[in-house]
């Protein structure tokens, strides 16, 4: 089952973590304890893009692995020394690290305590990964400053990257530690999966890394340490992520993390890439076949035709019709025409009424004049015909007067006879 | 002073939308009668489908006797209750009776009045020709069956309908084209209910030509003879950018007639898309904001064919996933109103495909949608609500933790979803995961009730769920009286239904939930199934049962159980005869039949112990 599998993979890896804890060295640990909740905090308070912290986690790897190969040459050289190229070189990765912590204020007293512990704050960064991913807030609020860094990164900074984002860190990290420009940091998490075309942009960038080492920097070539050197081990590891990421930019942390790539997984990470990736698809280009506005000939319209009778008929069938509640099925009975229409109306049905005055209903005797006679036993019979009928309300003005002309045609034929009684 | 003008149903649309689902109560439709209250999902869809046939078969006894249903009751009248007419009242050859018969959708009579008119040199007017030229068209030259009679033959209805007029295609001149052929000069509507018939029966091809025809008439379409040629498109090419030339060409010319397209134009470009291969997934989009830009917004069946255009059954999803999040963040808060067939296929597609990403966060915003303004309607017909809800469910059970599932399981079952077995199978593997194995005997309740039962895979699972692992007393207790409920199942196999068997496995997980709930006697029972149904029990499980007998240290029962396994010719029974002597107390009589038993045993050469292994002991004593 799935979600079990994922289950024993979260326990799994927790097992992971906790047993590379109880590893450390016991005056690592107590550093760790003491800054560790500082990394924790801010990462679960504030809103970070898992984007950047698997991209810094990338250089973590690099810086880390060429730092291993750096720091012992060095160590025999210059070990006292405290702001050596060496000392820089751990910072890198060490800015690399805070890059996501430095708004935080809190974190920044424990910066020279990372400097030493790179290798335990890779550790801390794998926990941070693996509380990241639980975090799912984060894709909204990251979606909104998406476009004004798509839009600054072009002229501003074309090949943003992890290698241009390593010359910010060192020549910041030089000056002052871990006041990294916001914008920059924002800049350089977007672009981490933003390289279309990495062999080409790699070339670019160490030509631009190149043109960096030549920029006379007397501060760094002090004490003759060549920190071109440096950054072009880096890029050794830089290279292999870079490629790594690209290849499979969504199973990317957990690769670092553990080793072991799991195949199915639609992250925060998939979600973030596809945001970034591109914008909505419901506003691309359109096809511009039509003009909007257009005029349309109006052809002769003939009222529903059976196609159109047909096409009702099957959306009807398609949906749903059947009433949830007695009042639905009260509203199809209205349509139906077959309950009374609320609110309730006493001359529901009497439309045709409603124009007629009351006075035609009553006085009736203008009906009798022409062709009854004026007075004797008809006419008594007819006034109280039409007595009976002022009262009747069920009958209409004109059923009243063909009730009339019923007794007109009727006395009418009877002519002879009852002038033969009369008379 | 004020009047606002409120349509007759104002009042009791506010009064229904104060009503609330009851989770606990079924279909609003079996409300009247408790006895006809579906559990199953076949008894929901007998009810219901046997309440539609009554009323139409009182409409057919209307409409057949008209005579006898003339009393007019109501007042104010009541149209819809009178019988309708049936047949045709003007009986002389006429314009007027040629009408009559179209609105009767007799489409023989019709024909045949209109060829006595011709022969007579009456003049029809061209309205009542293109009328009879679209009755012809739309039922493909045949007479519609009529649905009183379809109450009868097939309870089926719709399909059933449709059919023998299907197979008919377009033949070659029919009467619908022979008439045509007689018309002096043709319009636009002529040519429209020519060529809609022609790609409702088949004749795409000819629909193109009955099209080139009429601009050579220097004549122009109106949109839905657009709608059904860009229909008919993806037939008459074979490559997916062919097809894709062959619509581009008819929205231009359309653009160039200027007839505005509609929404079931978007609808239909987007359903020819589907057929188009890799050119949909790249043109789709764009066919989309065209029609925004003509004011005309997609409805539920666009979104349904682009989802269908992206994800395909069974294709890898790479990369796509996140159009479907597109779509909701599109559609997501909105009520759509029914305008399309199609609009009913969207909500299972949705969460099909959020079934195979496995997106459970897409599911519960396409569920969300389903419960704003009227767009449950467009769910559809009971069969694909069931479909819709088993996706989702297997989807929680897949995604989710017990105490969601459960929370789900309480609001859709059984008042709008019946599970299948497969599906309770799920919720049986959550339990299962999340070791909330107590609830099974609420779980079999509901099994039950839902007509699963009698499912043997099923109830196997449930029992090994039971005896896999020991409880505390309380949940041991309720499983043993699940368990004998389970029995009784396999006992009566109700009505007519499939009778299940027992196995080996299932009465021995039987007896081992009843062993651990402490009921021996009723362990002992099933004990002895295993001999009435020829099953053979394990040794685990005797050497279990020795066990819980000799806490109670029921001697008799202990040598019962020795002859049982001999009975069975288990190779452990001298291991159990070893048991018995070492841990019960037997009597001098009770020694001397266990003895004679077992010698018995050895005379009948089964078993392959040693005398010393047994005597041994027995001496001891």
């Amino acid at each position: 089952m799935y979600r079990r599998l994922l289950i024993n993979i979260y326990q799994v890896r927790n097992g992971l973590i906790h047993t590379q804890n109880t590893r450390l060295p016991s005056t690592k640990c107590k550093e760790r304890e003491s800054f560790a909740p500082v990394i924790w905090a801010p990462c679960t308070a504030r809103p970070l893009g898992t984007s950047s912290i698997s991209f810094s986690e990338n250089k973590e790897n690099s810086t880390s692995l060429s730092e291993d190969k750096e720091k012992r040459p060095e160590e025999n050289e210059a070990k006292e020394e405290v702001n050596t190229d060496g000392q820089k070189s751990t910072e890198i990765s060490n800015a690399t690290l805070t890059l996501q912590l430095e708004t935080e204020p809190v974190d920044k007293p424990e910066d020279s305590k990372q400097v030493e512990k790179t290798k335990s704050g890779k550790e801390s960064l794998l926990e941070l990964l693996g509380a990241m991913k639980v975090e799912v807030t984060t894709v909204r609020k990251i979606r909104p400053s998406k476009t004004p860094r798509m839009s600054e990164r072009p002229d501003q900074e074309p090949m943003e990257s992890t290698h241009s984002m390593f010359q910010h860190a060192t020549a910041k990290g030089s000056q002052q530690q871990g006041t990294l420009n916001p914008a920059l940091v924002a800049a350089v998490s977007a672009a981490a999966s933003t390289l279309p075309n990495r062999h080409q942009a790699e070339s670019e960038l160490l030509k631009q890394l190149r043109k960096h080492e030549a920029v006379p920097d007397t501060q760094r070539r002090a004490d003759g340490q060549n920190i071109g050197h440096i950054i072009a081990d880096m890029k050794v590891g830089g290279r292999k992520t870079n490629g790594r990421s690209s290849a499979r930019p969504t199973s990317q942390i957990r690769f670092d993390d553990d080793g072991k790539g799991y195949t199915q997984d639609r992250g925060i990470t998939g979600e973030l890439d596809a945001v970034r990736r591109r914008k909505s698809p419901f506003t691309s280009k359109r096809l511009n076949i039509f003009t909007a506005g257009m005029e349309q000939d109006t052809l002769s319209v003939l009222g529903p035709t059976l196609w159109d009778i047909d096409l009702a008929n099957q959306i009807v069938q398609a949906t749903n019709q059947a009433p949830r509640n007695g009042f639905e099925e009260m509203i199809q009975w209205t349509k139906e025409g077959k309950l009374w229409q609320y609110p309730i109306n006493n001359e529901a049905g009497l439309e045709e009424e409603a124009s007629v005055p009351f006075h035609e209903h009553v006085f009736l005797e203008k009906h009798l004049d022409e062709s009854f006679p004026r007075q004797g036993p008809v006419r008594h019979f007819m006034e109280l015909v039409i007595t009976g009928l002022a009262k009747n309300h069920h009958l209409t003005v004109q059923q009243k007067k063909e009730h009339i002309d019923w007794f007109r045609d009727y006395f009418r034929q009877k002519d002879d006879v009852l002038k033969e009684a009369e008379a | 002073m004020f009047t606002v003008i409120r349509s007759k149903e104002a009042v009791l649309q506010a009064l229904a939308s104060t009503v609330n689902r009851d989770p606990t109560a079924s279909d609003y439709r079996f409300q009247d009668d408790p006895y006809l209250t579906p559990k199953t999902s076949s008894e929901f869809k007998l009810f219901s489908l046997s309440q539609e046939s009554g009323r139409n078969a009182a409409k057919y006894f209307i409409s057949t006797y008209p005579k006898y249903f003339q009393k007019d009751y109501a007042q104010p009248h009541i149209p819809c209750l009178m019988p309708e007419t049936l047949e045709a009242q003007i009986e002389e050859v006429s314009e007027a009776a040629l009408i009559e018969r179209i609105q009767m959708r007799k489409v023989k009579a019709a024909v045949d009045l209109y060829d006595q008119l011709q022969q007579a040199g009456t003049p029809v007017s061209l309205d009542v020709t293109n009328q009879l030229l679209d009755l012809i068209c739309f039922y493909g030259d045949c007479d519609p069956a009529q649905e009183n009679e379809d109450v009868q033959d097939e309870p089926q209805t719709k399909k059933g309908r449709a059919s023998p007029c299907l197979v008919f295609s377009f033949r070659e001149n029919n009467n619908a084209e022979r008439i045509f052929a007689l018309l002096s000069e043709p319009n636009t509507h002529s040519y429209s209910a020519l060529i809609r018939g022609m790609v409702k029966y088949g004749a795409y091809s000819k629909a193109f030509s009955t099209y080139t025809d009429l601009l050579n008439n220097q004549l122009k379409a109106d949109v839905s003879t657009f709608n059904a040629l860009i229909t008919a498109a993806p037939e008459v090419k074979e490559k997916y950018n062919e097809k894709w030339e062959l619509i581009v060409d008819l929205l231009k010319q359309m653009a160039e007639q200027k007839v505005k397209p509609n929404l079931l134009t978007l609808n239909a470009v987007l359903k020819a898309l589907r057929r188009c291969g890799t050119v949909g997934k790249s043109q789709a989009f764009p066919v989309i904001s065209e029609m925004r830009a003509l004011s005309i917004d997609p409805s539920l069946a666009s979104y349904n064919h682009l989802l269908s255009i992206f994800y395909k059954p069974g294709a890898p999803f790479q990369g796509q996933t996140d159009i479907l999040q597109e779509v909701m963040n599109e559609v997501s808060g909105k009520s759509f109103t029914p305008q399309d067939p199609d609009d009913a296929q969207f909500f299972i597609t949705a969460v099909r495909i959020c079934l195979d990403t496995k997106d459970i966060e897409q599911a519960y915003r396409v569920h969300e949608l389903l419960g704003v303004g009227e767009n449950w309607r467009l769910l559809g017909n009971d069969f694909q609500q069931n479909i819709y809800h088993a996706r989702f469910f297997s989807l929680l059970c897949m995604m989710e933790n017990i105490d969601v599932v459960l929370k789900w399981y309480r609001d859709l079952v059984p008042s709008v979803y019946y599970p299948s077995s497969n599906v309770m199978r799920d919720l049986l593997q959550v339990l299962d995961t999340d070791n909330r194995l107590d609830l099974i005997p609420q779980i079999w309740k509901d099994l039950k009730q839902l007509g699963h039962g009698n499912r043997q895979t099923l109830v196997e699972e449930l029992l090994t769920l039971m005896a896999r692992e020991k409880q505390n007393q309380e949940v041991q207790e309720t499983f043993a009286e699940c368990a004998l409920d389970i029995k009784k199942m396999y006992d009566t196999g109700d009505r007519g239904k499939v009778m299940m068997s027992w196995t080996a496995g299932s009465l021995s997980d039987l007896v081992s939930v009843l062993l651990a709930a402490q009921r021996r006697q009723d362990a002992w029972e099933i004990l002895k199934l295993f001999k009435t149904h020829n099953r053979v029990p394990s040794e685990e499980l005797l050497d279990k049962f020795l066990t819980c007998i000799k806490e109670s240290g029921d001697v008799n029962q202990a040598l019962e159980l020795v002859q049982i396994s001999a009975g069975f010719c288990l190779p452990g029974t001298p291991k159990l005869i070893q048991r018995v002597q070492q841990e019960f107390l037997l009597s001098e009589q009770q020694n001397l039949s266990f003895q004679t038993h077992i010698s018995h045993n050895k005379n009948s050469l089964l078993f392959t112990f040693s005398v010393s292994d047994t005597e041994k002991p027995v001496h001891a004593l």
